[in-house]
């Protein structure tokens, strides 16, 4: 009891120093009126094309930090991402969810079942849009990973897990899956640099427009159709890794507890 | 709006942040229950995404950091300057939410994992058990 009054009274401390910080102090800088100078640089070259050398060839300075002006930031954000989902496969490695297989007839009442089918390819849409047009609207590959990621959660609940067995979308599948997105971010990454090395130029990491020393860009257009250089890759890549990243959690969750447990003591398996 | 008003809310909603932060921070701190304590993170999370956003704000009338024209000429860009709000924190947020998201899902496999091993999620009991 007296440690806990302990923790209470110097976090209630830290809390007013803070307040006073934040408030009268100014420590947060100019608050709701003028825009930092850096947030000036970045909202006035995010898709300026006189400034050739500057610009990320996107309207959505959301997306553009993400991907190109802190591209190194998200990339190793991804990294995390990564290792958080191989540490929590790494805790399942000995326990299949293959284990137990039902086949059909599991699940939800029938009404649930027919109106999740007609929601379903909706959502499906909808995230695949926002992944394409991350770099015109707001919107990129994070969100439409976790948009992508709500489908197999709710065929988990309505359906069963043993419903994505049978569509084949086991944990390894869904590696496969990821790792290929993971890949195309590294790839993504260094395609400027293999360009710059085969033609002889200069090049940055993560580089997407042409520099003032860095010739090899990515394109701004395609057609008539802007597609923000780099940026629509690396939405379309993190969208497959984020979307199975999850999908590896939601099937390793929904294992029943009795199935793990005598996996654990090497009853049933392949063991 | 005036002025005097603006400076009362603004000062309000950052007080009341960072008091939720310290309940968080208490909840982290002192719960023995290792669920409670993951309640706490995703509250102490939601509130410093929260802060972030409050300190890109602009006041109105203020247009999100997203460019309506796609073939911008230097007085569309100066006026897009003047009145959007700040990207950056909206950016860090964004990518805090997911990798926060996939973070909280490997802490509740460890702790799964631990209430299948130990039978019990109370962090006294867990360390008594060490040895």
């Amino acid at each position: 009891m007296k440690k806990e009054l302990l923790i209470a009274t110097s976090l209630a401390i830290t809390v007013v120093i803070l307040a006073y910080i934040a408030t009268l102090g100014g420590g947060l800088g100019p608050l709701f009126s003028d825009l930092r100078p850096l947030a000036e640089v970045f909202l006035g070259t995010t898709l300026n094309p006189e400034k050739r050398f500057f610009t990320a060839m996107s309207p959505e300075g959301v997306t553009a930090i993400v991907w190109d002006y802190r591209g190194l930031d998200t990339l190793f954000e991804t990294a995390v991402f990564y290792l958080a989902i191989i540490g929590a496969v790494a805790i399942y490695r000995d326990i299949s969810e293959k284990v137990g297989f039902k086949g059909g007839g599991l699940g939800l009442s029938k009404i649930v079942k027919v109106v999740t089918k007609l929601l379903i390819p909706i959502n499906i849409a909808i995230a695949i849009s926002i992944a394409l047009h991350g770099h015109l609207t707001p919107g990129g590959g994070f969100q439409a990973g976790a948009a992508m990621a709500v489908v197999p959660m709710i065929l988990i609940v309505v359906f069963s897990r043993y419903f994505l067995l049978g569509l084949k979308l086991s944990k390894s599948l869904a590696l496969a899956f990821r790792s290929i997105g993971l890949a195309g971010i590294a790839l993504t990454v260094f395609l400027p640099i293999i360009m710059a090395l085969l033609s002889g130029f200069n090049a940055y990491i993560m580089q997407n427009q042409v520099k003032a020393n860095a010739p090899v860009g990515f394109p701004a257009y395609v057609g008539n159709v802007l597609i923000s250089g780099s940026l629509i890759l690396y939405n379309v890549f993190e969208f497959l890794a984020v979307t199975f990243g999850f999908s590896i959690l939601f099937l390793l969750l929904s294992i029943e507890e009795d199935l793990v447990k005598e996996q654990m003591r090497g009853e049933v398996g392949e063991h | 709006m005036s002025t005097e008003l603006d400076v009362f809310l603004a000062n309000t909603a950052l007080i009341s942040l960072i008091a939720i932060i310290g309940v968080s921070l208490y909840g982290i701190l002192a719960r023995p229950n290792i669920i409670k304590k993951i309640i706490a993170l995703t509250i102490f999370t939601d509130a410093a995404n929260l802060l972030a956003i409050l300190v890109g704000f602009r006041r109105p009338p203020s247009i999100p950091p997203v460019l309506l024209d796609l073939q911008p000429g230097p007085t569309e860009i100066t006026r897009f300057v003047a009145t959007a709000v700040d990207p950056l924190p909206q950016a860090l947020v964004l990518t805090a939410i997911v990798i926060g998201m996939a973070v909280n899902l490997l802490i509740i496999f460890i702790a799964l994992q631990l209430y299948r091993l130990y039978g019990t999620l109370d962090v006294r009991k867990v360390r008594r058990l060490r040895g």
